[in-house]
């Protein structure tokens, strides 16, 4: 469904974000643990290109969102312009190459071949931004329900903006999330008036009604009272009952034992370790995880 | 003696023509700039918006950063002067369209960056989530950031239009008949030889327009706040 192809992300000079790759499969529910500061949350935001990666690729049901990383591809390398001079001065066209993606020799302008080979890669691959991300549901750690707009108007202006569906259509799908949250008396209040975890069940509601294939959850009851969580997290564990897709970036470590089927624990920005949740939790391998798991887990 | 004279004012037929027309000056002055200061100023900020990646903007943006650092850094009578005895010295030009233009052009910057400062003072998370639902960056602009950004900027916005209608009173400097002169004109010796009454009576002008518009945009705020109540 989702697939991260060895993504970096920096920040002026801090990396955030190492060479990361991971797939989500259809139907998969994957929670992403791990320090603060380790780029849990900023390898969410690479998954819909809110942070716009710094190299590497991102893929949506195999379609490109990124624009290719010719680093990626052996074969347009080959073509470039480094390519043939250190072939010229003597070197082996695949040690060539080797020593290209290596060292990162690749400059701004690589020659023609080069150029073509990228463009009819993209022209092939990739899909505009917008239609990647109407397929993919967004919630945020602070709600971000729209200020301006009641809660109607929340749920049905993205899907009547984009023309997918007519404003009736809309409502009467807006209507019936509501519902299943037990939120229906709130249609025509604005977001100001509602308790946070309101606000975030709406918000997980209005990224429902675009009907996408997945979900990204960032840190979604990092913002709410203690109280307020349980009733967030069951509309979650409901999606999850339904066999949506969903990338949960989570503090919720018991959220994340029951609900995903493989947890990725991240440091340092890369993933440090993954699995099934049994083994994560139970069995960790790696000294970080353990770390991390003891400290969370005996907070008190 | 005052009263006398506030009295003669308002009953002799010269002074009240003097008075409504200095008045008529002001007004056409300063709602003409504060409509092509709102107008550049809209159209400055957007520019100054532009993402900084968006190479070809480069040239707008710094045009648009030399404009606010020069008409924020000089006198606005200086500004005026140029206007009038520099740039718009064809012959028979009306007064008042000068007027507009330098007052407007000067709002403008002011303007712009209220504006700029309200757009941003909008969350980023509120563009993310619109980003985030497949919107483009224009309609997110347009239907969220936009419509939160105004009511931001209503109060700044109110503050230069009052500052404005004020500052137009130094149109005297290059010998038009706006309110003010007409309160000098009245109490000049061959009138009431008195300056007393009418500077009053302009004074009550100025503060009628402004607190009319003081009222007017509290109304418009009210307005605005619908979605903050709590």
């Amino acid at each position: 469904m989702i697939s991260v192809k060895s993504v970096s992300k920096n920040f002026g000079d801090i990396k955030v974000l190492k060479n990361v790759s991971c797939d989500i499969k259809k139907g998969e529910r994957v929670v992403i643990i791990g320090p603060s500061g380790s780029g849990k949350s900023t390898l969410l935001r690479c998954m819909n290109l809110l942070e716009k990666p710094t190299g590497g690729e991102v893929w949506m049901a195999d379609k490109m969102i990124t624009s290719a990383d010719p680093y990626l591809h052996p074969d347009m390398i080959a073509v470039s312009a480094t390519a043939s001079k250190l072939i010229s001065s003597g070197m082996e066209s695949g040690a060539a190459v080797d020593k290209i993606i290596c060292e990162r020799l690749l400059k701004k302008n690589e020659g023609a071949a080069f150029n073509s080979a990228l463009k009819a890669y993209n022209a092939e691959h990739a899909i505009p931004l917008n239609i990647a991300r109407q397929r993919m549901g967004m919630v945020f750690q602070h709600f971000n329900l729209f200020n301006n707009l009641t809660i109607m108007d929340n749920l049905t202006l993205a899907p009547v903006e984009l023309k997918l569906k007519t404003k009736e259509e809309a409502t009467e799908k807006a209507m019936e999330l509501l519902g299943r949250i037990g939120l229906t008396d709130k249609a025509n209040e604005y977001p100001s008036r509602l308790s946070g975890g309101q606000k975030q069940r709406i918000a997980i509601i209005r990224a429902l009604a675009m009907e996408p294939e997945v979900m990204l959850f960032d840190e979604p009851t990092s913002a709410l009272d203690p109280e307020l969580v349980g009733e967030v997290l069951s509309v979650m564990r409901s999606l999850a009952d339904e066999g949506m897709t969903m990338v949960v970036v989570t503090h919720e470590m018991n959220f994340a034992r029951n609900v995903a089927n493989r947890v990725l624990f991240m440091a340092d920005g890369i993933i440090a370790e993954e699995g099934a949740p049994d083994q994560i939790f139970n069995d960790p391998v790696n000294p970080r995880t353990r770390q991390f798991l003891h400290s969370v887990l005996n907070k008190d | 003696m005052f009263l006398k004279n506030l009295v003669e004012i308002f009953t002799s037929p010269k002074y009240l023509d003097i008075f409504f027309n200095g008045l008529k000056l002001t007004l056409i002055i300063s709602v003409g700039a504060a409509v092509l200061g709102l107008f550049l100023g809209v159209i400055v900020a957007l520019i100054k918006l532009t993402p900084k990646e968006n190479k070809a903007m480069a040239f707008p943006r710094l045009i648009c950063d030399i404009y606010i650092t020069i008409v924020r850094g000089t006198p606005m009578a200086l500004q005026l002067f140029i206007m009038a005895f520099v740039i718009l010295t064809i012959r028979g030009f009306p007064q008042a369209i000068t007027a507009i233009i330098a007052f407007g052009i000067n709002s403008g910057a002011y303007v712009a960056e209220n504006i700029r400062a309200g757009i941003l003072s909008v969350d980023i998370g509120q563009t993310e989530a619109g980003l985030s639902l497949g919107l483009s960056q224009k309609t997110t602009m347009m239907r969220i950031v936009i419509p939160q950004a105004i009511k931001n900027v209503i109060p700044a916005i109110g503050n230069e239009l009052i500052a404005l209608i004020k500052e137009t009173s130094i149109v005297t400097m290059i010998g038009m008949q706006d309110l003010t002169a007409a309160a000098k004109n009245v109490g000049a010796g061959n009138n009431l030889a008195s300056y007393f009454a009418p500077m009053v009576v302009a004074a009550i002008f100025y503060l009628a327009i402004v607190y009319a518009l003081t009222f007017a945009i509290k109304i418009i705020e009210r307005r605005l706040r619908a979605s903050d109540k709590r």
